[in-house]
């Protein structure tokens, strides 16, 4: 079980910084012990730092403020897209540096993930019937669409399947205007792994991952990612 | 699972040989009374003993002063006494050595308040004396082939094969005329009440081993075991249908979590997962329940979704096309062989395809034998959905219109009837492909009457129809995904189980 330390180790140091959550950098690292694909990306803590970062994944990339105090980034300004060249990198660094009135774990450069498909998959916990997974229609549009369906954890690849198949607009998980379908087999082992996260660490009490962006090619990548920790964990 | 349906603690519950009854007496309006002639009604064959501090009779029934007084050790315990009374009375009880109870008595739990304590001593008297109990706040169980009816309403219809379970006693005891109109009824029905010991997942275990009992019925407010509940509907589901009717609380701010997830995770969608996840049916009311169980405990075997509709004119048809298509259902086109089958025996004026519109019957025999007969060996469909039109007024009045005289209608009518039930009948015992009616007639009609008395579903409505056989696939949609899951399963363990000699 060492994904299960590793994961300990995580919420460990954040509870013990009084963390209501992890930040979106620690939830990913969360996220990728269990197997789940996410962005690559690296906190960053000077312009200059962002820069090289930045040159190491490659243009375009992403920009965000990343502190475990903001769970929605986006609404805070917290978030630059479509980095293109290292001014650009260097002026999105300056402008959330300087916008977000918080102190933060540093900025977080990340690789684009293109795609315009964006899925939502989350872990709830229900008085009755424990860790249950979501599936959903994310983005935005999340609570527009409110297309969600729901699992109890455990539960194996049949049943993961079944919940794609459940979503009301699950036409975009097939062949969408030139891409290719979602690659069934890992999104189900996601769904899988936020089950089995669910199951394992008591600590997590919700989790968010929204968007999973479906690539081009049909694979599904966390681009952001939100783990929000119980108050009750020993 | 259990060993066997006797395992159960609802086993002498639903098939008591002998009852102690608390709170009946010789006041005709009290509950207890009711309930009483209740149980006499139905013709309980068993012991009952009635037992009241101050009658030596009551309903002409021997009266105990006390539940140590009785000759025997009853192997069931009817409560219907004021909320005080009932710990004591069903310490009683375990002090006699009773082992099951139903306790009917409201006033606990769900008032709140001193309610909740006063349960919390129930729930510890009953586990002092290691008894089962079902309630309290309910209204019982019916099992009409035990002849056994400890609800306060009058048992009305026959056995049936619907077993059910419910959070509501209303769903059980309204029901009795509809189901029985329908010629449906019940196995067995609980009425679960608190569940402060037997919950619904106990039923659900119990019914899912009744030999009687083809489809399980459940109304659901709130499910407590959820984990327990998931685990029992998929280890029932490979072998019996269950169809449940749920309604949630407030989908809105019902959780204030931090994440979209928690946010979206209201009652109404989390159960819609759960209960797909467990493969339980879910219908949009009572009434679709019900006509779910109907079509899932009688048809022959599972259906598929292509449908193949027979109507004798446009109106009817094109409704039942258009239901069918919204149940999700499709409409396969007839192939040659079945199209050369049919055109000798439909009119100039009908349309040979699907819906197969007959316009008119050239010959009312071949409504029921020689026209279904093809369509039901159609191999491009899975399912016949038939339309029921013709009301025995008009068969008499088609009889005088053919000049049989006035005193020899009523008994050419009958024939009649007897030929097309007959028909329709022999139609479906020797095709195991489904036969769905579909009727904008009462089915206390004649012949509509007979068919459904002998097991035929025939919905008021194609719309009814189509959501039923829609149903009925997505019972074998979500069987398969079990079963398949579950030798997967297997495969994997034993793959486990290889390795491990291996090594």
């Amino acid at each position: 079980m060492k994904k299960k330390s590793r994961a300990d180790d995580l919420i460990r140091s954040g509870l013990n910084r009084g963390q209501r959550a992890l930040s979106e950098y620690e939830s990913k690292k969360l996220l990728g012990l269990y197997g789940i694909p996410v962005t690559r990306e690296k906190l960053s803590h000077s312009a200059d730092e962002a820069v090289s970062v930045a040159e190491g994944l490659g243009f375009p990339v992403a920009l965000k403020a990343c502190s475990a105090e903001l769970m929605h980034k986006s609404e805070r300004g917290g978030i630059e897209l479509n980095l293109r060249s290292k001014g650009d990198v260097r002026e999105a660094y300056r402008r959330i540096t300087q916008d977000i009135d918080l102190e933060l774990d540093g900025v977080l450069v990340q690789e684009m993930v293109p795609g315009q498909r964006e899925l939502v998959a989350g872990l709830n916990r229900d008085s009755q019937f424990g860790p249950c997974v979501m599936l959903g229609i994310g983005g935005i549009m999340t609570e527009v669409f409110q297309d969600t369906v729901f699992r109890m954890a455990p539960f194996d690849m049949i049943e993961a399947k079944d919940m794609a198949e459940e979503l009301r607009f699950k036409t975009i998980l097939g062949a969408f205007r030139g891409q290719k379908p979602v690659d069934m087999d890992v999104l189900c082992r996601t769904l899988i792994a936020v089950g089995q996260i669910g199951l394992e660490l008591e600590a997590v009490s919700e989790l968010d991952i929204n968007p999973m962006i479906i690539t081009l090619e049909g694979r599904v990548v966390a681009v952001d990612a939100l783990v929000v920790l119980g108050r009750d964990v020993k | 699972m259990m060993k066997s349906i006797e395992a159960s603690p609802l086993y002498p519950i639903a098939n008591p040989k002998s009852i102690a009854l608390f709170g009946a007496s010789n006041n005709a309006s009290s509950m207890g009374t009711s309930l009483l002639d209740s149980v006499l009604d139905l013709g309980f064959e068993g012991e009952i003993y009635p037992v009241h501090l101050k009658e030596n009779q009551v309903q002409n029934l021997k009266a105990y002063r006390s539940v140590l007084d009785l000759p025997k050790v009853p192997d069931l315990a009817l409560i219907v006494l004021p909320t005080r009374l009932v710990s004591e009375t069903m310490d009683a009880c375990g002090r006699k050595g009773i082992k099951h109870a139903i306790v009917i008595s409201g006033g606990f739990k769900e008032v709140g308040g001193n309610g909740v304590e006063l349960e919390k001593d129930l729930v510890a008297v009953a586990k002092k004396h290691d008894m089962r109990f079902l309630g309290p706040n309910c209204i019982g169980v019916a099992n009409p082939r035990q002849k056994l009816n400890t609800t306060f309403m009058v048992f009305e219809g026959g056995p049936g094969f619907i077993g059910m379970a419910s959070q509501s006693g209303s769903f059980v005891t309204q029901m009795f005329t509809y189901l029985s109109d329908y010629g449906l009824g019940f196995s067995t029905a609980f009425s679960v009440g608190n569940e402060a010991n037997i919950d619904i997942v106990d039923c659900m275990e119990y019914l899912g081993a009744c030999p009687d009992t083809k489809v399980i019925a459940l109304y659901i407010e709130g499910i407590r075991r959820g984990r327990a509940f998931v685990e029992m509907a998929r280890s029932i589901v490979p072998k019996k249908p269950i169809v449940a009717f749920y309604i949630g609380g407030s989908e809105a701010g019902s959780r204030a979590g931090l994440s979209h997830t928690g946010a979206l995770a209201g009652p109404d969608r989390l159960y819609e997962g759960i209960f797909r996840q467990s493969g339980i049916i879910r219908a949009r009311s009572i009434m679709e329940m019900f006509d779910y169980c109907w079509i899932l405990g009688s048809l022959p075997k599972s259906t598929g979704r292509r449908v193949l509709i027979q109507t004798h004119s446009g109106g009817p048809g094109a409704e039942a096309a258009d239901a069918c298509g919204r149940a999700g259902l499709e409409l396969p086109s007839l192939s040659p062989e079945t199209i050369k089958r049919l055109r000798p025996l439909m009119p100039h004026t009908g349309s040979i395809s699907n819906p197969l519109d007959l316009t008119f019957a050239k010959n009312v025999t071949d409504y029921f034998s020689e026209i279904p007969k093809a369509l039901l060996e159609e191999k491009k469909a899975d399912c016949l959905l038939f339309y029921f039109f013709t009301p025995s007024r008009r068969l008499r009045r088609m009889l005088r219109q053919a000049g049989v005289a006035p005193d020899h209608i009523a008994e050419q009518a009958a024939k009649m009837v007897d030929f097309q039930s007959d028909a329709v009948l022999r139609l479906i015992k020797t095709h195991d492909k489904p036969f769905v009616g579909y009727t904008f007639q009462s089915v206390t009609d004649q012949l509509l009457k007979r068919l459904v008395e002998r097991g035929v579903p025939i919905f008021p409505g194609p719309e009814r129809a189509a959501r039923a056989i829609e149903a009925a696939y997505r019972y074998r949609c979500l069987r398969d995904k079990i079963l398949v899951s579950a030798s997967h399963k297997e495969a994997a363990s034993r793959q486990e189980t290889d390795r491990g000699w291996t090594k």
